[in-house]
């Protein structure tokens, strides 16, 4: 049971930042099915940051996850720049804008790490290692029964991830900015009217998207694969989509969404252990949050509502 | 503030405005300029990123047309010449045009389908193990196995449609799910009963039941004769002869084009979507029998074939144009199978062919605006006389 | 200091093809109300925009208080004191009114005295206190998809003055109201006047002018034609200076000669998303030779009346006889073949397929018909003869005849193509909801001309208008709807427009 929680909220909470990151950019009028290639590309640039400093720090130290996290906030979020820029700027279609942004961040990232490890460590590998954050546990508190897994063996990128959600959620509903955000997702024209810039408002939304998106991918980067290869496009971004839409683009409600994938992948992983089932069974289990994602749309995209201008391109002269 | 910034630089750009609308402006001509444009453009980039890992990037292009049989090696093995390099290059296009049709037709009826490559993993799959290690003569399995693809393309894609049309649900996050749901259940069951230990791939099919005839010896050469490509022109003639010629076609780009307005025309929406969709799925099912049962002959697991994502470049920069994409489709896949040759010739990561196709994309995306904006620099320059 | 608060000299605005303003120039005292009088497309909305920021003009100069100014953008417009009222409002629906009028300009308080948020207990409180300053009677904490469009336009009035607005202008703002709304309005406009403020009112109604204008300019074609003292002249002097010509304001029409019963609907009810009924329990039926028009403030259900007769609404409850056939579960298709014919209210959304081409759109409602296509085989050289047919009979104009992509042509253009091909279709019921709206005065009277013409020859008319005057013109028969029920049901002549304005309001009770 505690293995389940445990792995459940380590996979939960990573897709939860990135679930947010679309809200915001959903909530500003701009469809982002970016997210899968914006997560994988900060976990590059993160990734990257990490082995080359590597050698600076001792194997045991968690300084290079700091740093690499700090990077992959930096990568994703210049990479959601191209996604601004195609659906802001040039007036794309937000959802083929995305998709192309998934391959060509795929291809990039692809093309980079094998290029980097030939010239820079020359070496022909395909991936970079990254190993497993520490992890901890609080003392006290993780001695409660069943309750107590939440506080055990935690990765520190766990806590970070629930304090920026939960700045997330305060700069949405509370402040001038969430305020205009929300309302560009509703009647951008509105905000124009009110002399702030739409285009602004929504390239922000785009790049905290991005930003939050890096900060998921390395998170799996540091925990499920252990490294950075092509391994970490399996559909994260996208899951974290369908998270929000069951979500009803609110905050709290897509944290269930995310804990329920979380649980059922852990929960799923558990069982083949407990069966004794060969490891080829792994893959019938690696399906469950796509098929609980398609059951669960299946019951709830024809009630939720999403922001009325969402993917709307918005020109200044139509009304 | 971006008004202005573009009025600053109209005015400067006085030349680069009377290019662009000399090169790009004329309404018929746009459909074939722009793409090339995009090309361009592309193919750029690619030198500039060949060039600074140290690479000739004219070398290198060169090594592309030479690993798809477009240009003539220094030295051929045995059985081998540029032709039997070209008839392989040939039999790994097949595939792509399926699978462009297979985006197009749905990108015409307002749909994207993202889910091509799991599409063809189900119609690959399916026709493996139902004919692929089946006994039966070439003539009886060469068609079933068409047949086979063709349906389980059909359904799963239909499945999309229904989905989009009885619960609102999005195309492309159905899609997606779908392919890794496809991409596992099926890795597992070839893992659990089809496996060959040696090359960790699902064991290969019997000959006569694939569609391209590997090896076959012509004068003093040996090459494979993909039959598929046959069918794949045909194919290109059939859907442009509906979209362009029948009610259906009609009816399939009213509800890509407007919804409501086809609705209130007398329109069933939601039968078209479906009716799309079955036909985009029939379409990727034919890409992957033709990948998976004629340029390959086994099916590696957990991997989606890239195909079916690079058919949306394809797709794009034919502008979704059947004849189009004939042309799109030579270029990318000529790019993305050259890249070996290329790799091994000039050293430069094979890698870097599916950045060039992604670049292609990111502007293809941007052809809506790039139209729109030569529209408008004509506007001003009319005005200017 | 000049005697004028605003001052435009010699403007002029040019966009391809067309001078929207022509060596325009105006002069406003300050708190006086001023008209701006003109058909569509005359260039009064241009020359406004221009005083509010939204382009710059190609000649001429604005002076604010005597002082030359440069107004590069609404903002900057804000900040010189001038606010405006669009036509089509822009409110954020799912805001509260308080939150869309502070919006870009928000109250801050320091949550834990470090935070800066949004102080929206003290927005609450100075927008009450403006709204009771004016008149205004808005709730602050209503959110804007639970309140009518008369207290929309209060809420985007109430951002003027929030943002301190001392030069006010007013886009057509009573073309969504009821004559008892209008009322209302315009007493607060003379209330705004009487605090000082500078009123700018663009409209095409002369009524509404004579009623609270100071002073008028008419435009004509982006001319200024004259500039009257609204006291000393006559609405039909205004009105001919405005439209050139002499107009008549009525439609010369025939008595109506009723035929037998086309359309019966009873007892119909329609059901909305959130499954709130929209249309209750509604009766009526229309005969051949007659207009029957429905009457009532935008969003009380009339559309979704037609919706449902046309099949593009589900009925949730009575019947719809069409020719003594029960139509109720058919599909659109089979209405449209059962003999429908439907010019919606949003042709860019509905009516037309705007990527199309319009010889494609022509034969939007028969392509599948021979011998438009025979065995799921188009005939396209049949399309391109009727498109021909149609542009000649309907004076359709458009760049490239029947190759025009819709998109490109003007709205009117647009709404004649809808028509022609509605009225070929040559259905026994026509169905027209708001089929003026946005059109100038020409193309007004010849889309009343066809309506009555349709009606002279046999069809059932339902004709579903937001714009009184229209129906006052057209109908036959009046049908007003108010909160999706039907008021009151009567011979148009038995009727006055302020009676009808009531059972809009829902004021008057049945009987």
């Amino acid at each position: 049971m505690n293995t389940v929680i445990i792995d459940g909220l380590s996979f939960a909470l990573p897709l939860f930042i990135m679930a947010i990151g679309g809200i915001y950019s959903e909530k500003s009028g701009i469809t982002n099915l970016a997210i899968e290639g914006l997560q994988g590309f900060g976990a590059f640039t993160g990734a990257l940051a990490a082995v080359l400093v590597a050698g600076y720090f001792a194997g045991t130290s968690s300084v290079p996850f700091y740093i690499a996290m700090v990077f992959a906030v930096i990568g994703g979020t210049v990479f959601s720049l191209i996604h601004a820029l195609l659906c802001i700027r040039f007036k794309a279609n937000q959802v083929i804008s995305g998709v192309v942004i998934n391959i060509l961040a795929m291809a990039l990232t692809s093309f980079l790490t094998k290029q980097i490890n030939a010239t820079v460590f020359g070496a022909a590998s395909d991936r970079f290692v990254l190993g497993v954050s520490n992890r901890l546990t609080v003392p006290g508190l993780s001695s409660i029964p069943i309750l107590g897994a939440v506080f055990t063996d935690i990765y520190p990128f766990e806590i970070v991830i629930v304090v920026i959600a939960f700045i997330a959620w305060f700069v949405m509903y509370k402040t001038r900015f969430g305020m205009h955000l929300r309302a560009c997702g509703d009647n951008p024209h509105a905000v124009d009217a009110a002399g702030i810039e739409v285009g602004k408002v929504r390239l922000a939304a785009v790049m905290v998207s991005g930003a939050l998106s890096g900060l998921g991918g390395i998170c799996f980067a540091y925990s499920i694969s252990a490294n950075f290869s092509s391994s970490i496009y399996v559909g994260y971004g996208y899951l974290a989509i369908a998270a929000l839409i069951f979500g009803n683009w609110r905050i709290l409600p897509t944290l269930g969404a995310c804990l329920l994938f979380g649980f059922a992948r852990s929960g799923g992983y558990r069982l083949v252990q407990i069966l004794e089932m060969p490891s080829s069974y792994q893959d019938l289990v690696m399906i469950l949050p796509y098929v609980l994602t398609l059951l669960l749309l299946v019951f709830f995209s024809k009630h939720n509502r999403s922001p009325r201008a969402l993917g709307v391109i918005y020109d200044k002269g139509a009304r | 503030m971006a008004d202005k910034m573009e009025k600053n630089t109209k005015k400067k750009s006085n030349v680069f405005r009377h290019i662009v609308t000399a090169t790009l402006g004329n309404p018929k001509t746009q459909g074939i300029a722009i793409p090339i444009f995009t090309i361009l453009i592309a193919l750029i980039v690619g030198a500039v990123i060949m060039a600074a890992v140290g690479s000739n990037p004219f070398q290198a292009y060169y090594n592309l047309l030479q690993g798809c049989g477009l240009a003539p090696k220094e030295s051929y093995a045995t059985y081998r010449s540029m032709l039997t390099d070209f008839m392989n290059f040939l039999s790994y296009l097949t595939p792509m045009i399926f699978a462009a049709l297979a985006v197009a037709v749905a990108l015409r009826a307002g749909l994207f389908n993202i889910g091509v490559s799991g599409q063809m993993l189900a119609a690959g799959f399916t026709a493996t193990i139902l004919v692929g290690y089946s006994p039966l003569p070439a003539v009886l399995s060469k068609p079933l196995v068409i047949l086979i693809g063709l349906v389980a393309g059909a359904l799963v894609g239909g499945l999309i449609g229904f989905l989009k049309y009885r619960f609102n649900i999005n195309e492309v996050v159905s899609s997606i799910m779908l392919n890794y749901i496809l991409q596992y259940v099926c890795s597992f069951l070839i893992n659990t009963y089809f496996v060959d230990p040696i090359s960790r791939q699902s064991k290969a099919i019997n000959p006569q039941a694939r569609l391209t005839l590997v090896d076959t010896p012509v004068g003093n050469l040996k090459m494979d004769i993909p039959l598929g490509i046959i069918l794949a022109l045909i194919a290109v003639v059939l859907v442009r002869f509906l979209m362009e010629k029948t009610k259906m076609g009609y009816e399939m780009k009213a509800v890509g084009f407007s919804g409501s307005a086809s609705r209130y025309a007398g329109i069933n929406v939601g039968k078209n979507i479906v009716r799309t969709m079955l036909i985009s799925g029939a379409l990727s099912g034919l890409a992957g029998v033709t990948y998976y049962l004629g340029y390959f002959a086994s099916i590696r697991p957990r991997t989606l074939a890239d195909t079916g994502f690079d058919a949306i470049a394809v797709a794009l920069l034919g502008n979704s144009n059947p004849v189009g994409i004939i042309f799109s489709s030579l270029l990318v896949t000529s790019i993305d199978k050259g890249s070996t040759y290329m790799s091994s010739a000039s050293g430069v990561q094979a890698e870097v062919a599916s950045v060039i196709t992604g670049v292609i994309l990111l502007f293809s995306a941007c052809g809506a605006y790039v139209r729109y904006r030569v529209a408008k620099m004509k506007d001003a320059k009319e005005e200017q006389k | 200091m000049s005697d004028y608060i605003v001052e435009m000299r010699h403007i002029t605005k040019r966009f391809p093809g067309i001078v929207a303003n022509d060596d325009v120039s105006i002069q406003i005292k300050k708190g006086e109300i001023y008209a701006l009088l003109g058909e569509n497309g005359a260039g009064k909305s241009t020359l406004m925009s221009m005083l509010f920021g939204m382009y710059e003009p190609d000649e001429g100069e604005i002076y604010i208080r005597g002082e030359k100014v440069q107004i590069s953008s609404p903002n900057h417009a804000t900040k010189l004191n001038i606010g405006m009222v669009h036509q089509h409002f822009k409110l954020v629906q799912n805001y509260t009114i308080a939150e869309n009028i502070i919006m870009g300009m928000e109250p801050i308080k320091k949550t834990l005295g470090l935070f800066p948020t949004v102080d929206i207990k003290k927005a609450n409180e100075d927008i009450r206190a403006l709204s009771q300053k004016y008149g205004l009677e808005v709730e602050p904490t209503d959110l804007i998809e639970n309140i009518n469009v008369s207290t929309q336009q209060r809420v985007e009035i109430l951002k003027m003055l929030y943002r301190e607005a001392e030069i006010l202008i007013f886009d057509e703002p009573t073309a969504v109201l009821t004559p008892q709304e209008i009322e209302f309005l315009l007493n607060i406009i003379r209330g705004l006047r009487d605090n000082g403020k500078t009123i700018i009112l663009i409209t095409h109604k002369l009524e509404e002018i004579k009623q609270v204008a100071d002073r008028c300019a008419i435009l004509n074609r982006g001319k200024l034609i004259d500039v009257l003292d609204v006291k000393s002249t006559t609405t039909k002097n205004m009105a001919n200076l405005m439209v050139g010509r002499e107009v008549s304001f009525t439609v010369d029409k025939k008595e109506p000669h009723f035929g037998k019963e086309i359309l019966k609907v009873e007892d119909l009810t329609v059901k909305n998303r959130d499954n709130f009924e929209v249309v209750k329990h509604v009766s009526f039926s229309v005969h051949a030779g007659e207009v029957f028009a429905i009457a009532g403030v935008a969003g009380n259900g009339q559309v979704e009346v037609a919706d449902a007769i046309a099949g593009l609404a589900d009925a949730a409850g009575g019947k719809i006889m069409l020719n003594g056939v029960d139509i109720t579960q058919y599909s659109i298709r089979k209405r449209t073949m059962e003999g429908i014919s439907y010019i919606p209210e949003d042709r860019q959304n509905y009516g037309l397929v705007m990527d199309f081409t319009l010889s494609e759109n022509l034969g939007l409602k028969e392509y599948y018909k021979e011998p438009f296509s025979r065995k799921g085989i188009l005939n396209k050289k049949e399309f391109d003869a009727y498109a021909d047919k149609l542009i000649e009979k309907y004076d359709i104009r458009s760049g490239q005849g029947k190759k025009t992509v819709v998109r490109s042509m003007s709205g009117g253009n647009q709404q004649k193509a809808i028509i022609a091909r509605e009225i070929e279709l040559d259905s026994p019921l026509m169905i027209f909801v708001q089929p003026t709206r946005g059109l100038d005065i020409g193309a007004i009277e010849n889309i009343h001309r066809q309506i009555i013409g349709e009606r002279d020859k046999g069809k059932a008319v339902l004709l579903i208008s937001l714009e009184l005057d229209e129906i006052m013109n057209c109908a036959d028969t009046i049908g007003v709807i108010y909160n999706g029920e039907i008021q009151k049901i009567a011979d148009a002549k038995t009727l006055t427009t302020n009676e009808v304005g009531e059972f809009m309001m829902g004021v008057k009770q049945h009987g």
